[in-house]
């Protein structure tokens, strides 16, 4: 039947293509895109003041900062409306009614949405390259990759939007990812806090359980962040953004399969 | 496979998002549908079809009874395969053209492409969107999208189309393509089953129909079974009347109406049609039609509902 894995391609490529397409023709997600490229400009361009032993150093931390910080802003912008807006504005009638599965159709979602990422990525990418270049700063080694750790950041952000969409509005969707965003950015402080004889955790048992207990359950984004490692001169290998790969991949197959869990049973009215 | 389509005591109840206050959209609703037939589904807004449309297409799940159709469950890959389905007001993506949205459908179903293209020209044409292809959805009007809407559910050449409301939004024309649409699709050997809230065009089209109301059933049959094969009465159309009192004079006149600006209907019993029929002539009056009358399904519904307009005659 559907089995058939060249089928079940088609079909997710046929979802994947469809959001891409409406995306990138969309003048709302233009818009955004453009003003992520302007503020990455005029951003480094306030920053790029500093005193000028500091100036490079300041360009490449803050541009870096930027970029990942407006990708995961428009990853989950983009990912609590993927859902939401089909079964709203009733899109999804027409498709799911298709021979398809609903995990195919959120894979293919999801896939669409990732390559918008690519490209917008590559978008404020470029103009922070330019600026750099402009400003006559050395262009860090490993840039690329470090571009590419923020694309994963992104990815797995967007994953657990997706995730958060299918069951809440887009708006508490939104406040829940950038929230655990968030704390994920802080997993390690919390970790140090843990091995401290003294300070909050020490003192209070269920702040301690509860501290031990989100580090298990929400993801390690600074796992994504290299800033140091560039500013430092300090090597990014391969070896360590293959590991940061299966890292992403590992909790977006995680957030993916409880998202199809929750889409297969749902009722669209 | 004796029927197409079976619903057996199907129901299903909503909470409403806010109160959580339970709504019973449909509460026992069974028909059954044959290969090859047009199956109206008919009754007054809010009276459950759309609710019942979406569970036989798999969108929801009953809240109790049972649903078959093409053999297997809503939903299930190999009966999608074999359905198209036009939703209630249908809506697409706003910056897709017609034929890039048919595409799209057509990858789901892994039509290659050489077929694709082709079929997407011929669907194009049938429904009549052939001067919109440079136009994105977007810009597309309730009429157009409705078009499209059914472009896409035929896209897989289905053996089943199952279509929501298809005449709301057009105009007399378009509704009149349409009708003849589903007539051809018949001819093809297609069964179709369409909702309506409307009679007025539709009647003449259905094989069989059941009327629903506030979730229940309320009649089921052929036309000729709930409208009976006749009254015993014939309809006269007649054009250019001005002395209307001594028409209503002549033997078996039951009623005289204006119907339009210079036509007027004569309800005359069957016995005495000829001779009020040749009155007519001599007086050098034209003669529009002559039918039988029946029952008008829109008055059986009222009948069945309880009275009350509930049925709307047009949009
Ligand atoms: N998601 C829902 N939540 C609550 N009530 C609903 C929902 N969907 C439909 N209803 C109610 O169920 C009834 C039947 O609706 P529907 O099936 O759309 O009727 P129809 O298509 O015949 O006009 C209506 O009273 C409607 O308000
Ligand atoms: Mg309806």
């Amino acid at each position: 039947m559907s089995g058939s894995f060249g089928g079940s391609f088609n079909r997710i490529g046929a979802i994947a293509i469809n959001t891409f397409t409406e995306a990138s023709r969309n003048r709302a997600f233009i818009g955004l895109g453009i003003a992520a490229i302007a503020l990455v400009v005029s951003s480094m361009a306030i920053s790029g003041l500093a005193v000028s032993d500091q100036r490079a150093r300041v360009l490449v931390d803050f541009g870096l900062f930027a970029v990942s910080l407006l990708l995961v802003v428009i990853s989950i912008t983009m990912g609590v409306i993927l859902v939401f807006k089909e079964v709203d504005r009733k899109t999804f009638y027409v498709v799911l009614t298709k021979p398809i599965r609903r995990a195919e159709v959120l894979a293919g979602k999801l896939l669409g949405l990732l390559s918008v990422l690519v490209v917008t990525l590559f978008l404020m990418g470029l103009a922070w390259v330019l600026v750099l270049v402009i400003r006559d700063v050395a262009l860090p080694a490993d840039l690329f990759k470090a571009l590419i750790l923020t694309w994963l950041q992104a990815a797995l952000v967007t994953s657990l939007a997706l995730l958060f969409s299918t069951f809440a509005s887009p708006i508490l969707s939104g406040v829940f990812t950038f929230g655990v965003f968030i704390v994920g950015t802080m997993i390690p402080v919390l970790q140090d806090l843990l091995t401290l004889r003294k300070g909050p955790l020490a003192a209070s048992p269920a702040m301690r359980f509860l501290a031990e207990g989100t580090i298990k359950v929400v993801p390690d984004m600074t796992v994504f962040n290299v800033s140091k490692e560039l500013i430092l001169g300090i090597p990014v290998t391969w070896h360590y953004v293959s590991g940061a790969f299966f890292y992403c991949l590992g909790w977006s197959a995680l957030f993916f399969a409880l998202a199809v869990l929750i889409f297969s049973r749902r009722d669209f009215n | 496979m004796e029927y197409i389509i079976e619903v057996e005591g199907f129901k299903k109840h909503f909470r409403t998002v806010m109160t959580q206050r339970k709504v019973e959209a449909v509460k026992d609703v069974s028909f059954k549908v044959k290969p090859g037939e047009i199956f109206g589904f008919l009754g007054p807004n809010g009276a459950g079809k759309t609710t019942t449309m979406k569970a036989m297409m798999g969108l929801i799940r009953p809240t109790g009874g049972t649903i078959r159709i093409l053999g297997g469950s809503p939903g299930q890959y190999a009966v999608m395969s074999r359905v198209g389905f036009l939703p209630e007001q249908p809506y697409f993506y706003d910056y897709l053209k017609p034929q890039e949205l048919l595409h799209t459908f057509g990858r789901i179903f892994s039509i290659p492409r050489s077929v694709r293209e082709k079929r997407i020209d011929e669907l194009l044409r049938v429904v009549g969107l052939e001067d919109a292809r440079n136009k994105t959805l977007r810009k597309f009007s309730k009429g157009m999208l409705q078009r499209i809407g059914i472009a896409q559910a035929l896209i897989n050449d289905p053996e089943l189309i199952v279509l929501d409301e298809p005449l709301s939004g057009l105009d007399p024309i378009g509704r009149k393509e349409v009708i003849d649409l589903l007539a051809s699709l018949k001819s093809q050997g297609k069964t179709v089953f369409f909702s309506s809230h409307i009679l007025s065009d539709i009647e003449r089209l259905c094989d069989r129909v059941v009327i629903i109301d506030k979730g229940f059933v309320k009649a089921e049959g052929t036309l000729e079974q709930l409208l009976g094969s006749g009254s015993g009465e014939k309809e006269i159309l007649v054009g250019g009347l001005k002395d209307v009192a001594s028409v209503e004079l002549l033997a078996g006149v039951k009623s005289v109406e204006v119907v339009g600006s210079l036509v007027h209907r004569l309800v005359v019993e069957n016995a005495q049609a000829d001779e009020v029929l040749m009155s007519l002539l001599r007086a050098g009056l034209h003669i529009v039609s002559v039918s039988d009358q029946r029952i008008s399904l829109e008055s059986l519904f009222i009948s069945q509902s309880g009275g009350g307009p509930a049925m709307e005659a047009t949009i």
